[in-house]
């Protein structure tokens, strides 16, 4: 059995008639990077919502590292914090992803909800602003950035909790073309470390090095 | 160059309890979300045009509220009750809750005149039956026309046009930011993986985020509308 698999998956959002997803199926092995392509409205952000489990589907079933993921299954508090601990979801719009009061306090918030001593939230602060390149950010009130800096803000936040699986929504929108480098070399190296990719992009020329299937979406 | 701890798995156990908070507040905001949101598919089935239903409903409102006679009354809820039989027992339920609750209201507030007054407690119990049909009929009303196609009805009675703006607009507003409000709070339930013992300053922040984006909305509305020869006449609209 993959690591993750979907199968006949069918979703339809409320009040619509025709389903977004219809007998859709796929499988990402552990440590896999996986690109999902399609155009606009052919479910790919839908398909990163049943991923991350704030979806579900009305039919088929999504199973992760072997567990069955159901509404009922993450309705248990410990599931869903260990599923929400263990896959990691970038957003589309950065701005969704930004509550805190200062750039550093928005990456401390998920090492803090570990339970980690002050020194280690301290570290991991430190290490993800460094990988971003946002040491300068770091007092700064998160919406007064422009939108390249949102998002980096808002993937180092993902990272501080160190996920093993990586959903990620057009990860290179709104950045430069310095950022974008960057983050391919920063997806290169953690698809070295052994983290699951899997990302919807309309750019897999710029990844064409990193995955290892392509998924297209009609 | 990755950090050791990112090249490692955690070995995490997240706690048994906490962190429920915003869960329960992102249902919360859907369900007053889905009272104001477009209902596509109940209105395709009471198709009546708004302007003729909202007319139904001032009549019935004012017939309701100024009637003396008990079987105008009986008459009124025996068409109310029957029309609201033939819905699905979830939409059924929703506007009957809504209509009890006001009629408990209204009870609490009658209640005084009523220990004071016990011959009065026909008129009362009248009084507490026409709360009960007129929240119903505005209920009926509310579920079965988009907010658009009322504001639309609301045209066609010349009510003025800095009304209809205001009122559509504070709609719209209240859709798009309670919208953002589920957004914020659906990617803290992400990263909100332990025990959230400062959830009042996360609250704050998602406020404070909520304020500061209706602030800037409100602003490039206000351009976007000046670019197209907006000159602070609202009669032309």
């Amino acid at each position: 059995m993959s690591f993750i698999e979907l199968r006949d998956i069918t979703f339809r959002y409320e009040g619509e008639e025709s389903p977004v997803l219809s007998g859709f199926s796929m499988s990402a092995e552990r440590g896999s990077c996986l690109i999902i392509e399609g155009d606009n409205g052919s479910g790919k952000t839908t398909l990163l919502r049943i991923l991350s489990a704030l979806s579900f589907p009305e039919k088929g079933s999504f199973v992760f590292d072997g567990c069955d993921i159901t509404e009922k299954y993450m309705k248990v508090n410990m599931n869903s914090k260990l599923f929400h601990k263990r896959v990691g979801y970038l957003f589309q719009d950065p701005d969704i992803m930004l509550f805190n009061a200062r750039v550093r306090d928005e990456i401390a918030f998920g090492p803090r909800q570990m339970g980690l001593g002050d020194e280690e939230v301290d570290k991991r602060v430190r290490d993800c602003m460094e990988l971003f390149d946002i040491e300068k950010l770091s007092d700064k009130a998160p919406y007064h950035l422009s939108g390249g800096q949102k998002k980096r803000v808002a993937f180092a936040s993902v990272m501080a909790l160190n996920p093993e699986v990586l959903l990620l929504d057009e990860p290179y929108a709104g950045l430069d073309r310095k950022s974008r480098e960057q983050l391919t070399a920063f997806l290169t190296e953690l698809k070295r470390a052994g983290k699951t990719l899997l990302i919807a992009s309309h750019d897999s020329e710029i990844l064409s090095g990193i995955y290892d299937e392509r998924l297209v979406m009609m | 160059m990755l950090p050791e701890w990112m090249k490692e798995s955690d070995r995490y156990v997240p706690p048994k309890d906490g962190g429920t908070f915003a869960v329960k507040t992102i249902k919360t905001i859907g369900d007053i979300m889905s009272r104001v949101k477009v209902q596509r598919g109940h209105e395709k089935k009471h198709c009546l045009p708004a302007e003729l239903k909202l007319m139904i409903l001032l009549v019935l409102l004012v017939l309701t509220s100024v009637t003396q006679n008990g079987l105008v009354l009986m008459g009124i809820a025996a068409v109310v009750l029957f029309y609201l039989s033939t819905w699905p027992a979830r939409d059924l339920w929703g506007i009957i809750k809504t209509s009890l609750s006001a009629m408990a209201l209204s009870f609490v507030i009658l209640l005084p005149a009523m220990i004071m007054n016990p011959a009065g407690i026909p008129n009362n119990l009248v009084l507490m039956t026409k709360v009960f049909f007129c929240v119903s009929m505005v209920g009926i009303f509310n579920h079965t026309s988009q907010w658009n196609h009322v504001t639309g009805a609301l045209a066609f009675f010349h009510i003025p046009g800095i009304f209809i703006f205001t009122l559509d607009m504070t709609l719209k507003y209240m859709v798009l930011l309670g919208n953002l409000i589920r957004d914020l709070l659906t990617s803290m339930t992400l990263r909100a993986v332990g025990r959230h013992d400062r959830k009042y300053a996360s609250v704050g922040g998602v406020m404070g985020v909520t304020f500061i984006r209706g602030t800037e909305m409100n602003t490039r509305m206000y351009e976007a509308m000046k670019c197209r020869g907006f000159t602070g006449d609202y009669g032309k609209l």
